[in-house]
């Protein structure tokens, strides 16, 4: 690996995954230590239950019903977006460990297939949502709201996912080699195979690691600590 | 803004922080999903009534002053101190919001913008820029509390002749009764005989054991925003509650006065009440449903709709208790469209009707309510807050609606006698 790949392929993907994840915890346990309003903010109606709250905590928070009524348009990109990156997240999880059964069932081929067109699908998605959100942010009201890290952020997950999109389309390396690559992640000793390091792909894959370790950084700092928030807050609606 | 002001600013926000806030200030994705549900900023336009807006003023001082982040990079959250342009505008934006918390239901994060600008209000008055009127009125229940003895004959000779009216009005001996220990209800009315008279009535024919609070429940502290004058008017019913042994405190067709009671007073006096506190249209519902005052189920002839207040609907949780009482008298009852959680705030709360400086704002934020009570052809609006009723009240002139509006009690009131006659 030179310089820069180790930066941002080895060394920069353990520093990213530190800074996240201690963020997080530094976020969250800041939130619970905070003492609680003392007045009851929930709004009604609400469920009698606990699991009718539960019930209801997860509507809110996974469909927002309420949302989608006022802006469906809004509210449909934001379900891609979330659905398409969880499905990529997932997709992500076979650099990890190989999905075996799927492998089993599909055989090896097939198995590429399926990942190219699951893979892509979301990968495409996620990129309509994130330029009709920078689009939004362009004019009017949106504009006038809008923060520089608001720009920062979409711009951010912009470039993730076009180099993520790169690296599925153009690229012609196939799983394998990037589960080489992360697998010598996992054992602490990165290094890129040998048809990585020769590939002109090896830049496409620093750049998307780049804007992954940065997004991962900035992560706990930034609005999107909603991904945990909201659970909380959506708990508040609905409770005492 | 020299550096001490800013200094108290910030403690203040410091003082109202919890953990609510601190999330909501955190994670505000400024979607703006929330700008169309705001009457005041669909009816406008304007940025400073767009409810993710108001919250992102305080946010920004929020950003410089709570969060490390805010602190290195300023910039890029466009943290900042407060300064007078950024008071101005949170003035504005503060008092104009009628507490509705439609934004909150609409909001995927269910973000309460209400909440934060709470905050806002208590940085407004520790700049010494908290609503004047609001101020006064506030103090002006104050005093009446910390100075009963001088009031409390003219307030009783006023019951007197609250029963001679009733006397002449209705042929029958109807009493308010005041100061009875151990009564069952504590009934909080408005200040004006014309939330006692019909209460009175149905009270009488109920049988019920109650008695009159000599204070009003209307709460301007609560509107002006300071949690320790709210507390102590509202000490004012609750301590006479208390005192005289009462099973519950009645509060009368009022929203904010409602929720100051039943959802925050616990919470600031940090204690637990020995009676539990209720709105009158549940005892009254109640009261139908036992049998305990008959209505002629037809008496209302006219096509009646309900507004449903967002203090005691959306943010108290009284939705039905209303409905079951109109259904019950009149036949051709019509419901507005959205109604209950998703109603469309009238535009007249948060004590906006007294603040003359947002009247415009106010009449043009009622167009969505105005729509809502055309497209029903109702020819009476039951509305059980009178903030709700005021605004209406100058919506129905303006927009020529041709609309009677009145509190439930009243429409019960004359079910009761139709049903006697």
């Amino acid at each position: 690996m030179d310089l820069f790949s180790y930066l941002t392929s080895g060394l920069g993907v353990y520093v990213a995954l530190v800074v996240f994840t201690l963020g997080m915890a530094w976020r969250a346990y800041q939130w619970s230590t905070t003492p609680r309003s003392p007045v009851r903010l929930g709004m009604f109606p609400k469920p009698k239950t606990g699991i009718g709250r539960l019930g209801k905590l997860m509507k809110d928070t996974f469909i927002a019903p309420q949302s989608a009524r006022i802006e469906p348009r809004m509210w449909a990109m934001a379900m891609l977006f979330h659905v398409a990156a969880l499905a990529a997240f997932v997709g992500h999880l076979r650099l990890v460990h190989e999905f075996t059964p799927l492998v089993n069932a599909l055989g090896i081929e097939g198995m590429n297939a399926f990942a190219g067109i699951a893979g892509g699908l979301a990968g495409i998605v996620m990129l309509v949502a994130v330029l009709y959100w920078l689009g939004r942010r362009t004019y009017g009201p949106y504009k006038n709201l809008s923060v520089p890290e608001d720009y920062f952020l979409l711009i951010l997950l912009l470039l993730v996912v076009v180099m993520g999109d790169h690296l599925r389309f153009v690229g012609g390396l196939h799983a394998p080699t990037y589960i080489a690559w992360f697998q010598s992640l996992l054992h602490f000793s990165p290094a890129f195979p040998a048809e990585l390091a020769a590939s002109g792909e090896r830049w496409a894959l620093d750049f998307h690691m780049l804007f992954v370790d940065l997004l991962l950084i900035y992560f706990p700092f930034s609005k999107l600590t909603h991904a945990i928030g909201a659970f909380a807050t959506n708990l508040v609606r609905s409770g005492e | 803004m020299d550096k001490q002001t800013i200094d108290t600013l910030v403690g203040v926000l410091d003082k109202r922080m919890n953990r609510q806030m601190k999330e909501y200030l955190d994670i505000c994705a400024r979607c703006a999903i929330c700008k169309d549900s705001c009457h005041q900023y669909v009816a406008t336009g304007e940025m400073k009534y767009l409810p993710a807006y108001r919250a992102e003023l305080i946010r920004k001082i929020y950003r410089k002053y709570f969060t490390g982040a805010g602190e290195f990079v300023p910039s890029l959250y466009e943290a900042r101190d407060p300064d007078d342009r950024l008071m101005d505008e949170l003035y504005d934006s503060t008092y104009a919001c009628t507490g509705c918390r439609r934004c909150m239901f609409v909001c995927p994060f269910s973000i309460d913008n209400a909440w934060i600008l709470a905050a806002a209000k208590g940085i407004l008055i520790a700049a010494g820029k908290g609503n004047e009127i609001l101020g006064q009125l506030a103090d002006a229940a104050l005093f009446k509390g910390d100075n009963m003895e001088m009031f409390r004959d003219i307030i009783v000779s006023g019951f007197a002749d609250v029963e001679r009216e009733l006397q002449q009005e209705t042929g029958r001996d109807i009493k308010i009764p005041v100061d009875v220990q151990g009564a069952d209800i504590l009934y909080v009315a408005l200040a004006g005989a014309h939330s006692i008279k019909p209460a009175a009535v149905i009270f009488d024919a109920a049988g019920a054991n109650w008695t009159l609070s000599l204070f009003e429940s209307a709460n301007y502290g609560f509107f002006f925003g300071d949690p320790a004058k709210a507390k102590l008017i509202a000490d004012r019913f609750m301590n006479e509650a208390k005192r005289l042994g009462v099973k519950e405190v009645v509060i009368t067709e009022c929203g904010h006065a409602y929720r100051v009671a039943e959802m925050f007073y616990e919470a600031w006096a940090k204690e637990k009440m020995p009676f539990k506190v209720r709105h009158i249209l549940e005892v009254i519902d109640e009261y139908i449903a036992d049998g305990r005052i008959k209505v002629d189920p037809k008496a209302i002839k006219e096509r009646v709709t309900y507004h449903d207040p967002c203090q005691i609907g959306r943010n108290g949780g009284i939705y039905e208790q209303p409905r079951n009482i109109v259904s019950a008298i009149a036949p051709d009852f019509v419901d507005m469209t959205p109604n209950r959680e998703a109603q469309w705030c009238c535009g007249g709360g948060g004590g906006i009707v007294a603040m003359e400086e947002f009247k415009d704002v106010r009449l043009a934020s009622g167009g969505k309510k105005v729509e809502q009570i055309r497209a029903t052809g109702a020819k009476i609006l039951a509305c059980p807050c009178e903030n709700c009723r005021l605004q209406i009240t100058e919506l129905n002139e303006l927009h020529d609606l041709g609309l009677k509006i009145v509190p439930v009690m009243e429409l019960v009131v004359e079910a009761m006698e139709t049903a006697k006659a």
